[in-house]
């Protein structure tokens, strides 16, 4: 089945679909956006359920091959330490994200002319200034102007509270000398633009009933679609079709009963993340791409970065109501971020303060852990660690390395038998320099803030988040999949506005970076639509 | 299916076994002292595992009939009618050999547990979803945040 010829074809209604279709709207160009999930119903999110905790890892799980929705497709991540997550809907992954908002350094974007690692993006922090602050506006992002480790700039919206786990935490990082500063988070803390603000649910990365959380559903897609943007939800894109002028020419794709139709196009937008993104491109073979769309340089799938993630716990003496409030968001520190060339490593990662755990999980990590034993010890052990916990993450940056790679799996497929993603990964020697290091100064600062129970782990396997660098961005085009505005180098009418196109990851979680970059692609279409194909 | 078999949502146990399930529970979580805190064995555990993770029965019931046999060895009788010193010896010397030796029952047993009316009363919880009344977190402290300020700038200038 063929359908009507769009103008601009948008694959995926996730972080940066949403933000590409709401900023191309004003052209009034056709814009359709393909979907390969349907919208959530916010009154089913795992905070309305009596046994929300239980929710997180079943309907709720971050990894799709658990989850395994009707939407999912499955990945097979067997050789990577790090395994995948994701999510499928519109809204794409900010569904479950813990909405940490931090956006990426000056230094993050020259690490070739600072540190002599991996290259430099072929833009900057300056380019994406206004972009990031543009979207902090369209979506309703709170913090506290004047962190220090950032170029000055100002979240529309206080921050989240920091609680008494938040001060706890904020006195062992003085005593140390180090920084922390209240996140910026992409939770609404006053009422902004028709929605109510936070009332603390807790479990933000199990979608956020209260639609306090902006997740590009109810931001970025309710504006567009007023605009006149189509959005087709079921329908999941098998491969993007080009001519013999190396065009794209639209998308095959099957819709909700499994039929198959191609959707013509003047334009197509990829905004299916790291994973999605090369997955469709490698699927994508015609006879002037043998090894897939836009793939001349080869680098379609490789150099797929997560941030490795280490996680610190800290138990403390007093009762801290820790596991209340936005659950990913409370502080961060990023007394490590930058290089240091005094460390044996280069790069750096981020602290992100997180919140303690339910009853639940409280008592299972604990029974699980042999913290909290069976028998008649069991209450006052578990009233020790209920509601004292305090937990911190370690968002290592990571350098991109060809070997790790998203290819396709030869055997395994989703329900409408597209071949799946398979990721295989090695974790770097700087990686894991880098996660040692953060265990140990993690370690130190819940020491200095008065933990008398803490442990350590990393790399966490569970913790594949941040999928970034498979359809990397260059101006050489040997060495990069798109242009320094996500076009590709090879198909003049296909564009990349997701995490492939990072050159190097950060060290902090991606989504703003990811929505400033695919505004500014966006604004660059709008800028060149005179030429855009030149 | 003999009249003293015990129906607990699909799931079945013979009586021993559930003589020996609720012993189980009882010393996974026995009540609180100050009677504040009910016993896991006043709980539907087995009904719940037949609900969320019906794989894990036939384990428990491996697990059970284990137990029953060597407190039959032992003792003579099954695990859920010997004595508590007995039971608790027992359990701890195959807990000692293998610590995941009904790990999976603990995990699930705990999970329901605190999940309870009663339990969310005795931790000072109320028994509802956090939607939609949510919960009051304190703002917090910012003036904290000097000794940051004062130390000013610490993220890298990056030159054009």
């Amino acid at each position: 089945m063929t359908d009507e010829v769009v103008d601009v074809l948008i694959i995926g209604a996730g972080a940066s679909g949403a933000a590409v279709a709401w900023s191309l709207a004003e052209t009034k160009m056709q814009i359709l956006c393909l979907e390969q999930g349907g919208w959530m119903d916010p009154s089913e999110y795992a905070s309305t359920k009596r046994d929300w905790e239980v929710l997180q890892g079943t309907d709720f799980a971050i990894s799709p091959n658990f989850r395994d929705r009707a939407a999912d497709y499955p990945i097979n991540d067997d050789e990577s330490p790090i395994a995948v997550a994701n999510f499928n809907a519109v809204g794409g992954s900010t569904i479950l994200y813990s909405a940490h908002f931090p956006r990426m350094h000056p230094s993050d974007f020259k690490v070739r002319s600072l540190d002599g690692v991996a290259d430099d993006w072929p833009i900057d922090y300056q380019t994406l200034e206004p972009f990031f602050a543009e979207n902090d506006r369209n979506i309703g992002v709170s913090g506290l102007a004047g962190d220090p480790a950032y170029p000055y700039h100002e979240p529309p919206l206080p921050p989240v509270p920091l609680g008494l786990m938040g001060e706890t935490m904020g006195r062992g990082f003085n005593k140390l000398g180090w920084h922390w500063w209240p996140s910026d988070t992409a939770i609404i803390t006053e009422p902004y633009e028709g929605r109510e603000q936070c009332v603390n649910l807790g479990p933000c990365n199990a979608g956020c009933a209260k639609g306090a959380k902006s997740s590009a559903d109810i931001t970025y897609w309710p504006i567009a679609l007023r605009q006149g943007v189509a959005l087709k939800t079921d329908c999941r894109v098998r491969e993007i079709t080009v001519d013999e002028h190396d065009m794209a020419t639209g998308a095959i794709y099957f819709d909700a009963d499994g039929v198959e139709h191609h959707q013509r196009a003047e334009v197509v937008i990829m905004a299916c993340n790291g994973v999605g993104t090369p997955r469709l491109l490698l699927n994508s073979t015609s006879p002037n791409f043998p090894n897939g769309l836009a793939n001349r340089s080869g680098l379609v799938g490789k150099n797929l970065m997560f941030h490795p993630w280490g996680h610190v716990g800290g138990v403390f003496d007093q009762p801290l109501a820790s596991h209340f409030g936005p659950q990913g968001s409370c502080m961060l520190s990023q007394e490590f971020y930058e290089t240091d060339p005094n460390r044996d490593f280069v790069r750096g990662y981020n602290m992100q303060i997180t919140r303690g755990g339910g009853p639940v999980s409280t008592a299972r990590n604990g029974v699980a852990q042999g913290k909290i034993p069976w028998g008649i010890g069991h209450h006052e052990a578990f009233d020790k660690h209920y509601d004292r916990a305090i937990n911190l993450g370690l968002c290592c940056e990571d350098l991109p390395e060809e070997h790790n790679a998203v290819t396709l799996d030869p055997e395994l497929t989703d329900s409408n038998g597209i071949p799946a993603p398979k990721v295989t990964y090695t974790l770097s020697e700087n990686s894991r320099k880098m996660l040692d290091h953060g265990l140990e100064k993690g370690t130190e600062v819940m020491k200095a803030a008065g933990a008398w129970d803490i442990q350590t782990h990393a790399p966490m396997r569970m913790a594949g988040w941040h999928l970034l660098g498979t359809a990397r961005m260059g101006k050489d085009a040997s060495r990069s999949v798109v242009n320094e505005w996500g076009r590709s180098h090879d198909v003049r009418n296909l564009f990349i506005v997701d995490g492939s196109v990072f050159v190097t990851s950060g060290g902090v979680n991606p989504t703003t970076t990811i929505q400033a970059v695919a505004l500014y692609i966006a604004d660059s279409m709008k800028r060149n639509l005179e030429n855009l194909f030149d | 299916m003999s009249s003293d078999d015990i129906i607990g949502s699909d799931a079945t146990l013979n009586s021993d076994q559930q003589r020996t399930f609720v012993a189980i529970l009882d010393m996974i979580i026995p009540a609180s002292d100050d009677g504040r805190f009910p016993s896991a064995a006043d709980m539907d555990v087995l009904g719940y595992i037949a609900k969320t993770d019906h794989q894990l029965l036939d384990t428990v019931r491996n697990e059970l009939d284990r137990l029953n046999a060597v407190s039959e060895d032992l003792y003579g009788v099954a695990f859920g009618d010997a004595g508590e010193t007995h039971r608790q010896g027992l359990l701890d010397g195959i807990r000692g050999a293998e610590p995941q030796f009904l790990g999976g029952l603990a995990l699930q047993t705990v999970t329901l547990y605190y999940q309870d009316d009663r339990v969310m009363e005795a931790i000072g919880m109320e028994a509802r979803p956090p939607f939609p009344k949510g919960f009051e977190v304190v703002a917090g402290d910012l003036s904290l945040l000097d000794p940051v300020r004062a130390r000013g700038q610490i993220y890298r200038d990056v030159e054009d």
